[in-house]
């Protein structure tokens, strides 16, 4: 067809720079860049082993920033506020589940994720059925799940995690890598069939992209947004698993400092606060990159309330670049 | 009072000209009809004179002075009061602040005069007082009236500005009987007190029942002014058509073939927000025609049988089965296709590729859970290639496209799986004027092969031209059925004018 003819005519130059433009590009960049940064501060900090034991924490950031991305990719204002208090209270009843026991981690993985699924449940019926904008539904479920964790926390001792699981967290199991690393892989690969080649995903980017447009076009709109928090839940309670394995017995605010990263690490992949684009390749490289920073941040002595105004200023900066009005734009 | 000259007023919103040549001559102590059909650019002179729009060109005369009118608020200084249509009340306040608002009594400098406010408006209260209804007072917030008395409140705002020229834009599409023979008593008086009134209405039988003179617009044009009494209701209609039209004979030759008989859509009783009781059938093979002025249901009731709208009574029927069509989803899966002409709102997913813009409605009718970009994408091309869509790859975004072609994109998705019914609602809203060849070139054909299509158009021409009968909506109802030889632009009209 002549049409065809016309992209490769013109497309060649452009496409090295709009190559460079792409968010995962940059991400990848700035990873390398940080790195070497890293390295000049402190010697040994970009050596393998270090970069493993930032892979390992960027796989529990990047669990949680999973379900993040679906629920912002579907649009209308979505947001999950929640994930923090799911991945405490996930860590905390696998704990008591398993209890030190290998024969209760799939049982302690059930009840986690049941408990997820069930939150996040909660979270998309209060938005889709009652119309509670999603920043006012999650913040509200977040007090609500702080609450429970005290109540808990005052009823139950905590749980330890079982010796395998903090093995499969921590301890090389294939090519050299954690099997937690061989869980986050599975995920990004999961997240790609499902965002591309999956009905649902498509769905995700339309009701994302123009609700309205999606519902004449038959889109099941409501049950869609569900399944995302779903998801969310789901996802944040993995994570919650999988940090009591990484941190051995689980206390109750555990999950708390997720919260805000797992929205930063989606933005910095290149997933416009207001939906219906982005994808999740972009947010594994913005969960490293925000481990690194991390790592700097404490490398240089900057304490755990410096951290937090250096993310919350991030988050601010990323806003400039792709923030919500590009995106209407785009 | 004041005598107001417009001449040679002219407006255009880029490339599309709305005005081109617009004349009004108003005098003190008239009711000065406007009349023109969809789109003539009857609002934009009403807005250049309420200087809510600042003409391209032309020239303005309040009492043989030129004058220009800055803003509404100049408007206002040099005697101009304007009823608008619903959009200026303030829902949580009282009638009798709204009523207040253009000119709000002030004591002291700053503060509001409470006793002087609640005396004017009570004055204007009075004159319709056995009219308003139940629940019509001075102290009831306007969001708990009905859309009658609301429309009251909007003419009572334009009463209490006390301006010597008053421009009242349909002022009485909601009203009932007693009501607008109250108003017509009003304008009476204020035509007595040499005041000069703007008329616009799309019922003839106010227009010779009120008017004293009236000005016809046709494509941005003013085509004449001529007193009340010395014409008729035919020979309006006929300055509005155009002598360039032949009225005898009908726009367009009846189609070739004689549509098949079965009917493929059957609607009866059907009543909503909006519109009621409307019954028709769609047989295949069939292009059927709503006509009528904007939003007289043809809109609404397109939607309803989509699903969209889920509030109606009456039964739809499609093939033969009644469907309760509570979702576009229901609609759907039922071989139910609707194209709205407010694409950017219903139809297009911004910023996603074409691909992701075509293939929803074939995942949903083939329930499909996995998406296979591969082979879906000969499937995708064919109505894009049969609608002539302009594109360079399936993965470029929609944004990037032209108005027409992102309405291709749109209706494309409808023809890969094909649907036996094809909703058109205004479908060329806004697109060139190739791409409105292209389309209707399509729909014929797709008639052709079996599907049975409901065409609604504002352009009267598309509509004339392309349906092979017309159903004419007036106030929610259809009036008037037009086949054959009676498709003609002045029969159109003049069910789509004549009072309901």
């Amino acid at each position: 067809m002549s049409t065809e003819t016309a992209v490769s005519v013109t497309a060649a130059p452009s496409k090295a720079i709009e190559f460079l433009k792409r968010p995962l590009v940059v991400a990848l960049i700035l990873i390398v860049a940080l790195l070497a940064l890293g390295e000049a501060l402190s010697p040994g900090f970009a050596s393998a082993e270090q970069i493993l034991r930032l892979l390992v924490v960027a796989s529990v950031m990047g669990i949680v920033a999973a379900g993040q991305n679906l629920v912002i990719i579907g649009g209308r204002e979505g947001i999950d506020l929640s994930v923090g208090g799911i991945v405490s209270l996930a860590a905390i009843l696998a704990g008591n589940v398993m209890n030190g026991a290998e024969s209760g981690i799939l049982p302690a993985v059930l009840v986690a994720v049941s408990v997820g699924a069930l939150f996040g449940l909660f979270n998309g019926l209060g938005i889709t059925l009652l119309r509670i904008p999603p920043l006012v539904m999650t913040l509200g479920m977040l007090g609500v799940l702080q609450g429970l964790l005290v109540v808990i926390r005052n009823g139950i001792p905590s749980g330890r995690a079982a010796p395998a699981l903090s093995q499969f967290v921590t301890q090389p199991l294939l090519f050299g890598l954690p099997g937690i690393i061989w869980l986050w892989i599975a995920i990004g690969l999961f997240m790609a069939f499902l965002l591309k080649r999956t009905v649902f995903g498509y769905r995700i980017y339309a009701i994302g992209s123009n609700e309205q447009a999606a519902f004449m076009a038959g889109v099941p709109v409501k049950t869609i947004r569900v399944g995302l928090f779903v998801l969310s839940g789901v996802f944040a309670a993995l994570a919650g698993v999988c940090l009591l394995g990484y941190s051995g017995s689980s206390f109750s605010n555990v999950g708390e400092q997720y919260m805000l990263p797992s929205i930063i690490a989606v933005v910095l992949g290149g997933t416009p606060l207001a939906g219906g684009k982005g994808g999740y390749t972009g947010t594994m490289a913005g969960a490293v990159l925000l481990v690194i920073l991390q790592s700097i941040l404490t490398t240089v002595h900057i304490d755990e309330s410096g951290r937090q105004m250096v993310f919350g200023a991030t988050l601010l900066v990323l806003m400039l670049f792709y923030g919500r009005g590009r995106a209407m734009r785009g | 009072m004041s005598e107001l000259l417009i001449r040679g007023a002219r407006k255009a919103y880029g490339a599309t000209l709305a005005l081109r040549r617009g004349d009004l001559h108003l005098l003190p102590g008239e009711v000065h009809v406007l009349i023109g059909s969809n789109g003539s650019g009857k609002s934009t002179l009403c807005k250049i004179v309420a200087g809510s729009v600042k003409p391209d060109a032309g020239e303005v005369l309040l009492d043989g002075k030129p004058v220009t009118i800055a803003g509404p608020q100049a408007a206002r200084e040099l005697g101009i009061g304007i009823f608008y249509q619903e959009l200026s009340l303030a829902a949580r306040r009282t009638v009798a602040e709204n009523i207040c608002m253009p000119a709000l009594p002030v004591k002291g400098g700053v503060f509001v005069d409470r006793a002087a406010l609640e005396a004017k408006a009570a004055r204007i209260i009075e004159a319709f007082a056995d009219v308003a209804g139940e629940g019509f007072s001075a102290d009831a917030p306007v969001n708990t009236l009905r859309a009658d008395q609301r429309q009251l409140v909007e003419i009572m705002k334009a009463l209490a500005t006390e301006a010597s020229i008053l421009i009242f834009d349909e002022p009485t599409s909601a009203l009932d009987r007693a009501q607008v023979d109250r108003f017509f008593e009003i304008l009476r008086q204020l035509k007595a007190e040499g005041r000069a009134i703007v008329f616009i209405s799309h019922r003839m039988d106010e227009i010779f029942a009120i008017g004293d003179r009236v000005t016809v617009i046709r494509d941005g044009e003013t085509v004449g002014t001529s007193k009340i009494s010395e014409t008729d209701q035919a020979s309006v209609i006929r300055q509005m058509v155009g002598e360039r039209d032949d009225l005898a004979t009908p726009a367009v030759a009846p189609p070739a073939h004689q549509a098949q008989r079965s009917a493929v859509l059957s609607v009866s009783g059907l009543s909503g927000p909006g519109f009621r009781n409307v019954s028709f059938e769609v047989a295949k093979g069939e292009i059927l025609g709503f006509g009528g002025l904007h939003g007289q249901g043809q809109s609404a009731v397109m939607r309803s049988i989509f699903g969209a709208d889920a509030h109606h009574t009456g039964t739809i029927a499609l093939n033969g089965k009644q469907i309760a069509m509570k979702s576009p989803r229901e609609a759907i899966a039922h071989g139910c296709a609707y194209v709205s002409g407010d694409r950017s709102r219903d139809g297009i997913l911004q910023g996603r590729p074409i691909f992701e813009n075509v293939t929803p409605i074939h995942f949903l009718r083939n329930q499909l859970a996995l998406a296979r970009p591969a082979s879906l994408r000969e499937r995708a091309m064919r109505p894009l290639q049969a609608l002539k869509t302009k594109f360079q790859g399936l993965e470029q975004p929609i944004n990037s496209l032209s108005g027409g072609n992102q309405q291709k994109v749109v209706i494309a998705r409808w023809l890969i799986d094909r649907p036996d019914v094809l909703l058109l609602d205004d479908p060329t809203k806004g697109i060139d004027l190739a791409a409105k060849t292209d389309l209707f070139a399509l729909i014929r054909k797709l008639a052709e092969n079996g599907m049975g299509i409901v065409l609604y158009s504002s352009e009267d021409a598309e509509l004339l031209n392309n349906a092979d009968r017309i159903l004419v909506f007036n106030s929610g109802s259809v009036t008037r059925e037009l086949t054959g030889a009676d498709r003609t632009r002045y029969n159109l009209y003049h069910a789509a004018y004549e009072a309901a």
